[in-house]
């Protein structure tokens, strides 16, 4: 009898136990998502007050991977490959991106932006807006705003055609061809000749950039504005 | 052998259970103040679809926090062996699996994680063999449990009727 008692108690206790560890578990899981998205959704915060800058018209190279050109024809070519998702790509971004802006701007270089989107299926969607927003002339201001509030968790959900619509719309972007052109995926093959053509250009990772069609590596070990500065001076 | 394992045996249990927990409360430890870097670092072994790898990933560090703290204290020594062992087989397998597809990436055992630049593949490739040896010690050491979870220093004490 006493025997039997013991048994039960135990059994009591093992489903105890699993159950409080479940239960620890689940917690920990619906805890880490909910601030996972409260941090994406702060991210937005980043963007207010950004006011969209002049249009810069922007062509499709088919001759070069189908590449977004901006600022044709200048002596001097940088050619950019990135992922939206990819966090390197942000570093690159965050260092030098005014920079490059101010090159195309102040008609200092041609600079061809390779939108890849190998790292699943948000990266796709984000390449895809990318082409939408040249189509308005917003590539680079949609570009800066995506860097500015791309999630630390790659494919995490975020990225949804709306949430790209909502980016968009919070910068500035407004017209309804833009947006139906991310919610339809107009730009898919656009897209996936970009990343077909990583190939025949040699490219394997992201973030890479050739200047003068030479692979620039860099020296220093994070990013910085004076290293990239110097070599695109001295092309 | 057999009169050493029994004379030495409580002794050898403690030693296991202060082993296989103490690596799982680093390795968990570590990884429960990131869950970001967690859930990425599952994604890289490109075994589970994206969510589903996210969600692992956020829920590994506390599962391994808790079967750590059941074993270094001991209580319920047995079913925290077996998920301990179980936990250790299913990291050697991704290990190998991540190996056989010639995918380099760092495993994120204790923390980090995420791919690795292509010219560190030697080196990558003994770590993935010093990982899969670790692991499938560990996996030993919580087949020892199974076997003898009774040891000294435990919350729980044998029934008189198991001895």
């Amino acid at each position: 009898m006493a025997k039997q008692q013991g048994k039960t108690q135990d059994n009591t206790t093992r489903w105890i136990v699993i159950a409080m560890v479940a239960l620890v578990v689940v917690t920990g899981v619906v805890f880490s998502m909910m601030s996972q998205n409260n941090k994406e959704n702060a991210s937005l915060a980043a963007l207010d007050g950004t006011k969209l800058k002049p249009a810069i018209t922007a062509t499709i190279d088919p001759e070069n991977g189908s590449a977004i050109v901006l600022n044709p024809g200048q002596a001097k070519v940088i050619d950019i490959w990135e992922d939206p998702q990819c966090p390197i790509c942000k570093n690159f971004e965050d260092a030098n991106g005014d920079y490059i802006e101010s090159l195309v701007r102040e008609n200092k270089a041609t600079v061809r932006f390779h939108v890849l989107s190998f790292l699943g299926d948000e990266s796709v969607r984000a390449a895809n807006a990318s082409f939408c927003a040249a189509d308005e002339g917003q590539y680079l201001d949609y570009h800066h705003a995506l860097y500015a509030v791309q999630s630390p968790l790659e494919n995490s959900g975020f990225w949804s055609n709306q949430k790209l619509i909502d980016i968009a719309t919070t910068i500035g972007i407004k017209s309804k061809k833009f947006s139906d052109c991310v919610s339809k995926g107009s730009k898919i093959a656009l897209v996936k000749a970009n990343y077909d053509s990583m190939q025949k250009f040699g490219v394997t990772g992201t973030p890479t950039v050739f200047i003068d069609g030479k692979l620039w590596q860099r020296k220093s070990a994070d990013f910085n504005l004076a290293e990239f500065k110097a070599a695109v001076e001295a092309a | 052998m057999k009169k050493f394992n029994a004379r030495f045996q409580p002794f050898i249990t403690l030693l296991a259970r202060l082993l296989l927990g103490g690596v799982l409360l680093v390795a968990g430890g570590l990884k429960i103040t990131k869950p970001t870097e967690s859930a990425s670092a599952v994604a890289a072994y490109k075994i589970l679809p994206a969510n589903l790898a996210h969600v692992v990933g956020y829920a590994l560090p506390w599962l391994e926090v808790i079967i750590a703290l059941l074993l270094i204290v001991g209580f319920m020594v047995r079913p925290a062996a077996i998920a301990g062992g179980a936990i250790m087989l299913v990291f050697t397998a991704a290990i190998a699996s991540v190996w056989a597809r010639g995918l380099l990436i760092d495993c994120g055992c204790f923390g980090g994680g995420g791919e690795i630049d292509p010219s560190l593949a030697a080196q990558v490739h003994r770590t993935y063999f010093i990982e899969i040896l670790r692991d499938l010690g560990l996996a030993v050491t919580a087949l020892y449990l199974y076997l003898f979870p009774y040891g000294k220093l435990s919350f729980e004490k044998a029934a008189t009727e198991e001895q």
